[in-house]
């Protein structure tokens, strides 16, 4: 019989959310979040939006799931989830997630990606995104991505440019992020497979906007990450 | 004799003067001071004796002296640039760590929005 989540599962998990000036985004995707019954890390990450201002709106409405941090100039989506990362140590948790904010990813899939968590299947889960729903221009890109994951890293994962990971207490106190920007999911991938943390790939769902084509990995973000990882190399 | 004759030197003087002064002050190393002023010595004394330069520059198989000095102005701004990269970079280290941790000092809550 298939494992379901329970309410102390979701209790004792925490999504840390980046969020840079995601003021017309953001909202369904708390609330979606904290109506699922997760507990929420909110990272502004010095958004020049009001960004803050609907997060605190949210919080409102859900006061003990959603904790709210904010960056005070934008440091970018690697800094502001390392912050998240480590802010979520403060309240104890079992199970850290990390999603994107703006929409994109859907807050259904959270079970699922915790899943291999709670079952101790996996120490960290990485939510690919199935490449037929991925517009061309982002597909060529992840597909740079992944070759680059695969010659500097030597990891090989179907999607290495996901922003919706999830990992337990242990796996998050064993890898150790510097990324400041969108090197971060490489970045990651790296510290799962350098620490031996058992992983595996749950399928997610993925909703392409015009907006959030505007963020992410494009072609110029790929060649800024490929500098970033001939750097690290150093 | 060029113009320039006369106003690299002095332009080499009120740079090494400037750099003294600053070490004085405990602005800069030792080292930027003696690498900089070495590098001022040598503008004047390429700009009062052109000739120099040439011979220098067949110390590194260059025949013309003019290309030998545009070569160690290219070293030079090369060394700078990778200098103030690294720079920057540490900076930007530090910056990300103290934004970081005041961020995690100061958890949003419901009064602080109130106010």
């Amino acid at each position: 019989m298939e494992y379901e989540i329970t309410a102390e599962d979701k209790d004792a998990t925490y999504v840390v959310l980046p969020a840079y000036n995601e003021a017309t985004r953001i909202q369904p995707v708390i609330e979606a979040i904290a109506e699922k019954g997760y507990n929420m890390v909110i990272v502004n990450d010095g958004s020049s939006d009001n960004t803050l201002d609907v997060i605190m709106q949210s919080k409102k409405k859900y006061p003990d799931q959603i904790h709210v941090f904010s960056l005070l100039i934008n440091r970018g989506v690697g800094v502001a989830t390392q912050t998240g990362f480590d802010a979520v140590l403060k309240f104890n948790p079992k199970y850290i997630v990390s999603m994107d904010s703006d929409g994109q990813h859907s807050a259904d899939d959270l079970d699922d990606v915790i899943k291999p968590l709670v079952t101790g299947e996996a120490e960290a889960v990485i939510g690919v995104r199935p490449l037929k729903d991925m517009p061309f221009t982002r597909n060529f890109a992840n597909a740079i991505m992944n070759l680059l994951t695969r010659i500097f890293y030597r990891v090989d994962v179907s999607d290495s440019q996901t922003g919706f990971r999830a990992l337990t207490l242990d796996a998050l106190n064993k890898i150790s992020i510097n990324a400041t920007g969108y090197l971060i999911s490489s970045e990651f991938i790296r510290e799962i497979n350098d620490n031996d943390i058992p992983f595996a790939e749950v399928p997610i769902e993925t909703i392409y906007t015009p907006e959030t084509q505007a963020k992410g990995t494009n072609v110029v973000v790929a060649f800024k990450i490929l500098l970033q990882m001939i750097k690290h190399q150093f | 004799m060029f113009l320039y004759a006369f106003i690299f030197p002095i332009i080499s003087i009120i740079a090494i003067v400037w750099f003294v002064a600053r070490y004085l002050k405990g602005k800069n190393s030792l080292t930027t001071v003696v690498l900089w002023t070495i590098f001022w010595i040598f503008v004047s004394i390429f700009s009062i004796f052109p000739e120099v330069s040439t011979r220098f520059a067949s110390m590194f198989g260059i025949t013309r002296g003019l290309d030998f000095v545009i070569i160690l102005v290219f070293v030079i701004l090369f060394y700078t640039v990778l200098k103030l990269y690294f720079i920057v970079d540490k900076m930007q280290n530090d910056l990300n760590k103290i934004v970081k941790e005041v961020a995690l000092n100061n958890e949003i809550t419901l009064e602080d929005e109130e106010e």
